[in-house]
């Protein structure tokens, strides 16, 4: 973890931002206010685990309609609703589009800072899969086209010899370029190596 | 002169009157025809001609029965049997001729038949006159005054003709539909047997003076009045007045509109509108009460993140004076704020007092019903109301029981919508109960309320989708201030039933 998470809070009462940001930068957390949606979009992305605690009912863009922008810009942020007056289809229309918590006010504190505790965490393990998923494909992109091809056909379970006779070339050939694949992609056993590249594999399919 | 001078003399004499006579025949302004005695003309002066379309030549082909109109032949050949019969001396006749352009042509024929002179054959001698225009005025006037006569048969207002005197002298059909009398029984009579005691009077006096100095006591188009029916019933009608003279006598005709009906549909229209803004006003207290909640929320949740903070921090030691002077200044702030959302609601709660009458509650149940008739329709459901007679008067806010029955009907309409293997019976009962209460029941064969029929009444709940969850909290807060009480049970076997008391007014007689 490079950066300390930061919590954003987005209310339109003034009254009501101050008192959250007082509340939650008394347990340590660092706070930041917006009194509406389309302020905190003009903020850049922060490059560590954050999370939102958004009021349904917001001048302008409403909280439900703000949570469907965020997921339209890929902005994958945890969202924490809080609300004066919420009806159940509202609250199940935020819990669906992934909300972290839907609190009526006036709620308990410890619900909204184990809410936004939660909120933190799961952002802060979304960003170490994905800076994880980002090295490995670094890694991999780093291998030659002939090393890529030779551990591609090993993690299938393909023996040297096997892989040797596709590619046309010697059973020593392929295991030198074995080694060196492990060596770069950093894989302490063979196991290792066909986890990465499932992983690898995973993504692609998810982003296709 | 010699006999022969004299013969010639005469002779040139009579040929001068001869060509007078055809000078005389060919210009007339009049059509003159002659035909032998078998019908076929041999002479015809240009007006004659003219009538017909056709040429000398082509006309001497021709008998007159050939250019009589078909349907006028047979009686032009009766007249002209009458008259060789030696009946009589000459005949008129009225007959349209057929043109050779195939048009007709209305013609009045003198005609005779010239006796044989010295060996000569008789023969026909007629003068014609072109009618047709005459005739097509009396054709169009026949038209009008039956057209007239035909609005005034067929009319569905009453049309009464009067004289100077104001008595009826004629009467139309509908005037049974509307008075109940028969035009027989009307005429000769005076208007005001058509009218109630206190209008006769006034319209006496104001008829006579009208007719005496011209100047008119009400409207003469469109006033509305009172009428009165053969039954005694008074209702209300619509009067237009015209005036002729009609050799030398001034007559005077009514149309008299029925408007009992119109005057109903208003008085519909006027009290949709009024419970429409009655329904209006539930809905905005419902949606005011939802937003008293939102704002009084706001302060209070401030509230408690700025204690619950200072509680924190104070547990760790490491609450500073200016913080926490801070925390409390803006506690104070929000409860301030809270304070004031409160007497905003007190003024106006205030501003909206109740204002209670005596009143008969079957009433108020029958407008709320007839409010809701289109809704009923709408939703395909029964309505069954079975109110007890002769309910003591109780003392209450005749607005508010019509939006607690309003709201207890619409959710019971509502509750109903999705049903479909059943009736949809709405159900309204009054009765006075075992404590000498009024009680109003009102039962849906809906979907029932389950193991929700206790939160029903919590401010806030509800089982509709787009439902505020405010009626039925506001309902049962109405009718508690009336001395009442409000609740739920289940119907059997599907539905429910919401009841609610009323304490009867002391002073009401019973």
């Amino acid at each position: 973890m490079t950066r300390a998470s930061v919590v954003f809070v987005v209310d339109d009462d003034p009254s009501v931002r101050s008192s959250l940001k007082f509340l939650l930068s008394s347990v340590g957390l660092q706070v930041e206010g917006f009194e509406s949606a389309e302020t905190f979009l003009q903020r850049k992305p922060p490059d560590a685990p954050s999370c939102l605690v958004l009021d349904v009912r917001l001048r302008g863009l409403s909280g439900l309609d703000f949570q469907r922008e965020l997921a339209a810009r890929n902005i994958r942020i945890p969202i924490v609703f809080v609300t004066g007056h919420g009806d159940i289809p509202m609250s199940v229309r935020a819990m669906k589009a992934g909300a972290i918590e839907f609190l009526t006010k006036p709620y308990r504190d410890q619900d909204l800072l184990d809410a936004v505790r939660i909120a933190l965490e799961r952002d802060r393990a979304r960003r170490e899969q994905e800076k994880d998923l980002t090295d490995v494909r670094q890694r991999f992109e780093s291998l030659t086209p002939r090393e890529q091809e030779v551990i591609s056909m090993a993690v299938l379970g393909m023996l040297n010899k096997q892989i040797a006779d596709q590619l046309g070339t010697a059973e020593n050939t392929v295991k030198v370029h074995r080694s060196r694949a492990m060596e770069k992609m950093n894989a302490q056993s063979f196991a290792d190596l066909v986890r990465m590249i499932e992983k690898l594999k995973g993504s692609a399919e998810k982003a296709s | 002169m010699s006999h022969a001078e004299f013969a010639a003399a005469h002779s040139e004499a009579s040929q001068h009157i001869e060509q007078r006579w055809r000078t005389a025949f060919e210009s007339s302004a009049i059509g003159i025809t002659m035909a032998d005695f078998a019908g076929r003309f041999f002479a015809a002066n240009s007006v004659f001609r003219n009538m017909l379309g056709y040429t000398e030549s082509e006309l001497y082909q021709l008998t007159f029965l050939d250019v009589t109109y078909e349907e006028d032949r047979k009686a032009n050949q009766e007249l002209v049997r009458e008259l060789v019969e030696g009946k009589r001396q000459h005949f008129e006749i009225e007959k349209r001729y057929c043109r050779k352009d195939g048009a007709l042509v209305w013609v009045r024929n003198n005609v005779a038949l010239v006796p044989g002179i010295g060996g000569t054959a008789p023969f026909w001698f007629a003068v014609v006159e072109d009618i047709t225009q005459r005739k097509e005025e009396e054709s169009a006037h026949r038209y009008t005054e039956e057209k007239y006569r035909l609005v005034v048969e067929t009319a569905s207002d009453a049309v009464i003709s009067l004289d100077e005197t104001s008595t009826i002298l004629l009467a139309n059909p509908a005037t049974t539909r509307v008075f109940g009398y028969t035009p027989e029984e009307l005429i000769g009579k005076p208007l005001t047997m058509l009218m109630p005691e206190f209008l006769r009077k006034l319209h006496d006096t104001g008829f006579k003076r009208y007719v005496a100095t011209g100047q008119r006591h009400i409207n003469w188009q469109g006033t509305e009045l009172t009428g009165l029916r053969k039954n005694g019933k008074e209702f209300p009608v619509e009067v237009s007045f015209g005036e002729l003279i009609q050799d030398g006598h001034r007559v005077f005709t009514g149309f008299i509109r029925d408007i009992s009906e119109r005057k109903q549909a208003q008085r519909a229209i006027q009290n949709a509108q009024a419970e429409l803004a009655r329904v209006s006003r539930l809905t905005t207290m419902g949606e005011l009460a939802a937003s008293i909640a939102h704002e009084v929320n706001q302060p209070l949740t401030a509230v408690n993140n700025n204690s619950n903070a200072c509680l924190r921090l104070l547990a760790n030691q490491n609450l500073q004076p200016d913080v926490l002077r801070r925390a409390l200044e803006e506690i104070v702030a929000d409860g301030t704020r809270a304070s004031a959302i409160i007497a905003r609601i007190r003024a106006f709660i205030k501003k909206t007092p109740a204002e209670k009458n005596r009143l008969d509650v079957n009433e108020v149940v029958r407008e709320v019903l007839a409010m809701m008739g289109h809704g009923f329709e709408e939703n395909r459901i029964v309505v069954q109301s079975e109110l007890a007679e002769a309910l003591p008067l109780l003392l209450g806010d005749r607005v508010q029981l019509q939006q607690v029955l309003l709201n207890l009907t619409m959710n019971g309409v509502e509750a109903m919508t999705a049903i479909i293997d059943r009736p949809r019976l709405l159900w309204v009962q009054s009765r006075i109960d075992e404590s000498g209460d009024v009680l109003i029941a009102v039962r849906d064969s809906g979907t029932g309320l389950g193991l929700e029929a206790d939160r029903v009444f919590t401010p806030f709940f509800t089982t509709k989708a787009n439902g505020m969850g405010m009626g039925l909290s506001i309902s049962r807060s109405l009718i508690e201030a009336h001395g009442g009480r409000l609740w739920a049970t289940p119907n059997f076997p599907h539905g429910t039933v919401f009841s609610f008391t009323l304490p009867v007014d002391a002073e009401s007689p019973p």
